[in-house]
């Protein structure tokens, strides 16, 4: 029973009770005022019937598309066959590197084993030995098809990702490091940069060379927590020329 | 003085091959006697189980479960070792990477990929001439 047809239940019933032969003021006074507040109840439940209505048929359609939505994310066809057949290609390449890396460095062991004095068909040998580095070295053209594949995998699913975020109307909030990303911070962890190292052997032979000046305290400048350095963002990297500044 | 060929050298790599290389690269420039481990606990325990203390460190800084930068930071803290000489050769090319490495007290930080080269110059500047 929605509660709209409670309200006309009491109201019928105070109807009914006033039709009877009642006496008593007070008690004409409490069924009149339950008459004007019935009244008022009953808009106000009909209202209220048609929120929660329109609420519920609001969130039936989210969850339809949401469905919807995480079916054309095709969360089984990732975990199930994306995912693995990627992390099998990545198992490939490293294998396949570690095969032709590992026969280069032989091949050139040997090569350097080699003592031209004793060694009959010296010259011969060297060649025979290069031949089979640059053999080894076809192993980049499999690779490449490999990380190419690993490639448009990534793609796809960020693709799909990138919809189902942008359907769903989700907003990105900052979220805590796990422990593990801590660590890695904490640690200066940050891998290989692309495109080769960040800071040139150069610059870092300048910091170390002999004839430079700075010292530990200038260095401990650069991580300084005075109160100016405490309102500088505490993630702001050092930049090549703060260092060379020091060391020139 | 020159530089005695026959002290012991530690190199510390998780990556086999790399070890293979600065192996290699060592031989060639004379040096005999090469140990290696694959991450900083490894090379810790060696460093203090050791009879002949090492005379060089060349470090990775990305290894599992100790980095070469927590190696460099437990040796320079440790009376027995703090002496070592010690090298980081990394693919970490950060400036607050290489900054932090000098505050611990490293003696001398190549970046990946290096030649034979500049490993030469760098070992030469921290323990001398050979």
């Amino acid at each position: 029973m929605g509660a709209n047809d409670a309200a006309l239940r009491v109201k019928d019933a105070i109807e009914q009770l006033k039709t009877q032969n009642v006496k008593d003021r007070q008690l004409v006074d409490v069924l009149e005022l339950s008459g004007v507040l019935t009244d008022a109840m009953g808009h106000f439940f009909t209202a209220l019937d048609e929120t929660i209505k329109d609420e519920f048929v609001d969130i039936a359609s989210f969850i339809k598309k949401a469905r919807n939505e995480i079916g054309d994310l095709r969360p089984k066809d990732i975990q199930n066959n994306r995912i693995p057949s990627a992390g099998e290609e990545l198992e490939a390449i490293v294998a396949d590197t570690e095969v032709a890396t590992d026969k280069i460095m032989q091949t050139a062991e040997d090569v350097l084993a080699l003592d031209p004095d004793t060694t009959e068909d010296f010259g011969m040998q060297i060649q025979d030995k290069m031949l089979v580095i640059i053999e080894a070295c076809s192993f980049q053209d499999l690779t490449g098809q490999r990380v190419s594949k690993v490639v448009s995998t990534l793609k796809q699913i960020e693709d799909r990702i990138s919809r189902f975020a942008e359907a769903m109307g989700i907003q990105e909030t900052e979220v805590e490091l796990t422990a593990e990303e801590q660590r890695r911070q904490d640690l200066l962890l940050n891998g290989p940069a692309i495109g080769g190292p960040e800071t040139a052997q150069d610059d870092i032979d300048a910091m170390f060379a002999e004839h430079n000046t700075a010292g530990q305290d200038d260095i401990d400048a650069l991580f300084s927590t005075d109160d100016d350095d405490k309102k500088k963002d505490k993630d702001e990297e050092v930049s090549q020329d703060d260092i060379d500044a020091l060391f020139g | 003085m020159a530089v005695d060929l026959s002290m012991p050298v530690l190199v510390v790599d998780d990556y086999k091959t790399m070890v293979r290389i600065i192996r290699n690269l060592l031989k060639q420039l004379g040096f005999e006697n090469v140990d290696d481990a694959a991450d900083g606990q490894e090379a810790l325990q060696k460093m203090r189980d050791a009879e002949q203390k090492f005379g060089l460190v060349i470090s990775d800084w990305n290894m599992e479960p100790m980095t070469g930068y927590e190696l460099l930071r437990e040796v320079r803290a440790d009376d027995g070792l703090k002496p070592t000489p010690f090298i980081m050769v990394t693919a970490e090319s950060k400036t607050e990477n290489v900054v932090a490495a000098k505050r611990a007290g490293v003696n001398n930080y190549i970046v990946k990929p290096f030649n034979a080269a500049t490993l030469k110059s760098k070992i030469a500047a921290v323990i001398g001439d050979f």
